[in-house]
């Protein structure tokens, strides 16, 4: 019975949905966190009776047919990249981005990722980093005997030396953007790689091209809505419970077909 | 005698095909976009025997025969999302898309930006504009889509004005029961089934619209399948019984 079939690809189809709600709940406090949404399609169409094919030889054809479809299928988790709110920290290098652009860091092998968590440190060499300790792009190197490290909106890092009464700019970190955000591939760690299907990376500055601006003393929250988190969550659950009921109408129709004769 | 059975078998095959739509609309109670299918049964009365003794109405026999399954075509609820790429028709029309084999349409406008700045579908294929495809450029920003469909953005150059983009199509159809499901949330045309320009229908932005299956109407119809399949089963096995007796006694040879 065909139907067992299709209920179950709908179970399937469900379970991962609930797993994405989960991922997103499980990251609702996560820095630049960018929540997913699991999306379906339509598995293919069987037409018994197709749709236009002729009824008789008078030329007459069928109005309608009969399209017995096959369930459902994910086609996609993609992330929905909108704005996260800001959240005050006054850690003097903790940078929320308002706008386009993500970080750009440079990884241990070598390669870029790039991320929307500007919560950075200073490592012993005085280098801007990542939580992780992988440096942001460019390097910028903040002097040992250095104070009142201010970040502007366009990403200057400036400092006072000793015995000078004037700022110093030591830097400006950059951003990049991408034509699709959305076609970045997570790597975990708050980290995005490009892929084919994100588009070349365009390294540019804050407040230039529409790549955003900077935040000193701010980080962005993640985009996860606790209530529509939960109304999906609702709606997952439900979808599932109704699909194992088909299974198990299904299972009762065959269960009376071979009770039929004793 | 026999007829009883084959009435019953009839309804059954009926009944498990219309559990099969049942369940494909329930696995796509999730679907953004999908439109449910509603079965459609009919009578289908046996001819009249030529070379018959028996007169009277108890002579003809009518049998279940699945006549055709229709596509609800009627309004999903449209849920919020504020993502500026998912877009909902207020209306009876649809997307065109460019899919492998030709021009496709689709409800489910939940899109997304490919490599090259395409808007395109979750599956990657192009959504057509009145002019082709709708191109962004890289630094655009703030996209918006009006209710005609138009997109604007913000160019990086100019952030003060409003550039064009282009027009989202939006295809409506004279008869769109005659249009095919052919999976992936898209629909076909048939050959001399042609799409014209929607005039009445609107595009709303950051909205999808949700699948239309009814789920309290689908459970309902279930169980109303399985109840159905299940006492025509129990009518079967009564029917066999009284041959099985009627054998018996017809059988018993008295001494």
């Amino acid at each position: 019975m065909r139907a067992l079939h299709t209920a179950a690809s709908g179970m399937l189809a469900q379970e991962l949905n609930v797993q994405v709600i989960a991922n997103n709940i499980a990251n609702m406090r996560t820095t630049g966190y960018k929540k997913q949404t699991a999306q379906f399609q339509d598995l293919l169409y069987e037409h018994v009776r197709r749709i236009g094919a002729q009824a008789s030889d008078q030329g007459t054809i069928l109005p309608v047919g009969i399209d017995i479809g096959g369930g459902v299928k994910t086609v996609g988790t993609p992330r929905s990249m909108s704005q996260g709110t800001l959240a005050q920290t006054g850690n003097d290098l903790d940078i929320a981005i308002r706008g386009e652009g993500f970080f750009k860091i440079l990884l241990p092998s070598g390669s870029f990722a790039y991320t929307r968590d500007g919560s950075f440190q200073l490592d012993a060499q005085g280098r801007v980093v990542t939580s992780q300790g992988n440096p942001v792009q460019p390097t910028i190197t903040i002097p040992q005997n250095a104070s009142g490290t201010t970040i502007n909106a366009q990403g200057q890092i400036s400092v006072t030396l000793p015995g000078q009464t004037a700022a110093t700019v030591v830097g400006q970190i950059g951003l990049t953007r991408f034509i699709n955000k959305a076609g970045l591939l997570s790597i975990g760690d708050n980290l995005f790689q490009e892929t084919p299907a994100s588009g070349a990376p365009q390294d540019g500055l804050a407040g230039a091209d529409g790549a955003g601006d900077m935040q000193q003393g701010n980080l962005e929250q993640a985009n996860v809505e606790a209530v529509s988190e939960m109304s999906d969550l609702i709606a997952a659950q439900r979808a599932y419970e109704m699909n194992s009921k088909v299974v198990s109408a299904a299972d009762q129709m065959l269960q009376s077909t071979s009770g039929m004769f004793r | 005698m026999e007829n009883t059975l084959l009435v019953g078998l009839s309804k059954q095959v009926a009944l498990e095909r219309q559990l099969d739509v049942i369940s494909n609309n329930i696995a796509n109670v999730n679907t953004s976009g999908f439109k449910a299918e509603k079965s459609i049964f009919e009578e289908y009365l046996r001819t009249n025997a030529h070379e018959d003794n028996f007169v009277g109405a108890d002579k003809r026999v009518s049998f279940v025969q699945d006549r055709a399954t229709w596509h609800d075509l009627a309004q999903g609820s449209t849920q919020l999302t504020n993502n500026p790429l998912d877009l909902t028709i207020d209306g009876d029309a649809f997307f065109v898309v460019q899919a492998q084999g030709g021009e496709r349409y689709t409800r489910n406008g939940s899109f997304q930006i490919n490599n090259t700045g395409q808007l395109v579908t979750t599956d990657g294929n192009v959504v057509q504009g009145t002019a082709g495809p709708i191109t962004l450029q890289p630094g655009d920003s703030d996209l918006t889509v009006s209710g005609d469909g138009t997109v604007t953005v913000r160019e990086a150059g100019n952030p003060q004005a409003n550039s064009v983009r282009g027009k989202i199509r939006v295809a409506s159809f004279d008869r769109p029961q005659q249009l095919v499901k052919s999976g992936s949330n898209l629909f076909s045309a048939p050959a001399g089934v042609n799409a014209a320009q929607a005039t009445t229908s609107r595009v709303i932005q950051g909205a999808v619209e949700k699948s239309n299956v009814s789920s309290v109407g689908e459970m309902t119809k279930m169980l109303e399948v399985m109840r159905t399949y299940t006492s025509i089963a129990q009518i079967l096995q009564q029917q066999n019984d009284l041959q099985k007796t009627a054998i018996e006694r017809l059988a018993e040879v008295p001494a």
